[in-house]
């Protein structure tokens, strides 16, 4: 238990740099860096349980995964509410258009769906009906790199560290399903 | 005895405050006022005070549209310039070394007198005057910059462009050792040398104006030291910066830009909020500083100068 608490308060860091450098220090563009930082977060986060369980058979983090998911969604809600309520300005006429019109958005909409699922079906009444389903993660995987490198104006090589993760991600699993590699 | 007498009004040695503490003492004030405020208005008033001292002389703007100014800071500490990096806030720490001086230009291509002129010769050769301007980036986000500078049209007449010279061309800096994108072997932003392009009555008109100050004080590099264009009309990435070539040419040249991306960004990129950029709606903006957005103008509020050298244009397909 005491494990768990220390996991979240490292998994609500990113929250609290976030709010520091929004309301103690300057930031030149705050939509823009909310973005970043919770999109940048919630990625990496869909990577690490991914990761946990990919390598559960080596490292048995499993007890941990639940957690470090939903944060995962938690980010992504943030990031939702940046969009809907900030960048929007709670225009729900003009977010429902946007979406439909720019691929870029709605990449990032359907990937939210999917977290929400995940995140709704993740409670332990309901997450033995519905875990075979979130194999879906690993559309999430790919619709929020996608999403994420679309964001830029050009690649730099952050991103391209995000997509590299994401292939070997992407590899990996291709792997270990085709029992090439055993792990 | 020899001794010097104090007389009744000297105040005994030890009631005189520190003169380095004197000196301070706006400061310790306004840092306790601010402190009483909120420790986010010490920061505020922090980063809007510091302005380097001017060290230009020119003529000052009026600024009748009472434009509100972004900060020195602001406008010195976001900016996009790929050859130092694609990351907006590492390029101020990363450009401080960059040397700015000696900086030659060479002006040539379909003109009667082609040069070559050092930065210091052509600072001297026109009058400086303040732009305050707003500024529209193509990503969404804007400020409003008081520029020192010329206007570009007193150096085109300077060096009289023939009859068959129909755009400008300009190139920035290509120099690995000083700018680190440029040095990359691989995972570069752009193809470099970074070259931006107008239509003769584009480079003719009043608002085209070649900034080599801000705030009074010459360019910080990383705001495109020494010499730069700004196009307050156009998307930001036009006003290209730290300019070495100016080539007057016969067809249209393309821009890095356009080059990179052809379907997002064109040879105008006029600012328009009715012609969005593929990825993001450009109907309204972030201005630096702000939690919220403002609308996007039309020519970003140049209309009534601009709008007439369009007409007849399909601005949705010449984006």
């Amino acid at each position: 238990m005491n494990k768990q608490l220390y996991l979240v308060l490292v998994l609500l860091l990113p929250l609290v740099y976030l709010l520091y450098m929004l309301f103690v220090t300057e930031v030149e563009d705050p939509i823009k860096y909310i973005y970043s930082i919770t999109g940048a977060t919630a990625l990496t986060l869909l990577y690490l349980t991914t990761s946990i369980s990919m390598l559960k058979r080596a490292v048995n983090f499993i007890k941990y995964r639940r957690t470090v998911g939903w944060f995962s969604f938690f980010y992504a809600c943030l990031h939702m509410l940046n969009f809907v309520i900030l960048d929007m300005e709670l225009d729900l006429a003009l977010a429902i258009e946007e979406t439909l019109e720019k691929p870029f958005i709605y990449l990032g909409n359907i990937a939210f769906l999917i977290l929400l699922f995940m995140a709704i079906t993740s409670q332990k009444s309901l997450f033995s009906k519905f875990y075979k389903y979130h194999k879906v993660i690993y559309v999430a995987i790919l619709l929020t790199s996608i999403h994420f490198v679309m964001a830029q104006k050009a690649l730099s090589v952050d991103q391209w560290i995000y997509l590299l993760i994401m292939g070997i991600i992407v590899i990996f699993k291709f792997l270990q399903r085709s029992k090439i590699l055993n792990i | 005895m020899n001794y010097i007498k104090s007389k009744d009004w000297e105040l005994p040695e030890n009631f005189v405050t520190d003169e380095r503490l004197f000196n301070e003492r706006r400061k310790f004030l306004k840092l306790g006022a601010a402190l009483a405020v909120s420790t986010a208005g010490v920061m505020d008033l922090a980063a809007k005070e510091f302005v380097p001292s001017p060290n230009l002389e020119y003529l000052k703007e009026p600024n009748l549209q009472k434009l509100t100014l972004n900060s020195y800071e602001q406008i010195s500490s976001y900016n996009n310039f790929y050859e130092f990096s694609t990351n907006k806030k590492d390029v101020k720490p990363l450009a401080q070394n960059f040397k700015s001086a000696p900086w030659r230009i060479t002006i040539d291509g379909l003109v009667e007198r082609p040069i070559q002129i050092d930065m210091e010769k052509l600072m001297k050769k026109f009058p400086l005057e303040e732009r305050i301007y707003r500024f529209r980036c193509v990503e969404g986000w804007s400020m409003v910059v008081p520029w020192v500078g010329f206007e570009l049209s007193h150096l085109i007449k300077h060096v009289k462009p023939l009859s068959g010279a129909k755009y400008v061309r300009f190139v920035t800096l290509y120099d690995p050792e000083q700018f680190p994108d440029q040095k990359r072997s691989s995972f570069v932003a752009l193809e470099y040398p970074y070259i931006e392009a107008l239509r003769m009555d584009e480079a003719m008109n009043p608002l085209a104006f070649m900034a080599t100050g801000l705030y009074g004080h010459t360019l910080p590099p990383q705001n495109g030291a020494p010499i730069r264009l700004t196009l307050p009309w156009k998307y930001g990435f036009k006003s290209i910066k730290s300019i070495v070539r100016i080539t007057f040419t016969d067809s249209q040249p393309l821009n890095t830009w356009q080059k990179m991306a052809p379907k997002e960004y064109g040879f105008y990129a006029n600012v328009n909020p009715h012609v969005d950029h593929p990825r993001w709606s450009q109907a309204r903006e972030r201005v630096l500083g702000k939690f919220l957005k403002q609308n996007t103008l039309m020519f970003n509020g140049y209309e009534n100068d601009v709008a007439h050298m369009y007409k007849g244009m399909d601005l949705r397909k010449l984006f």
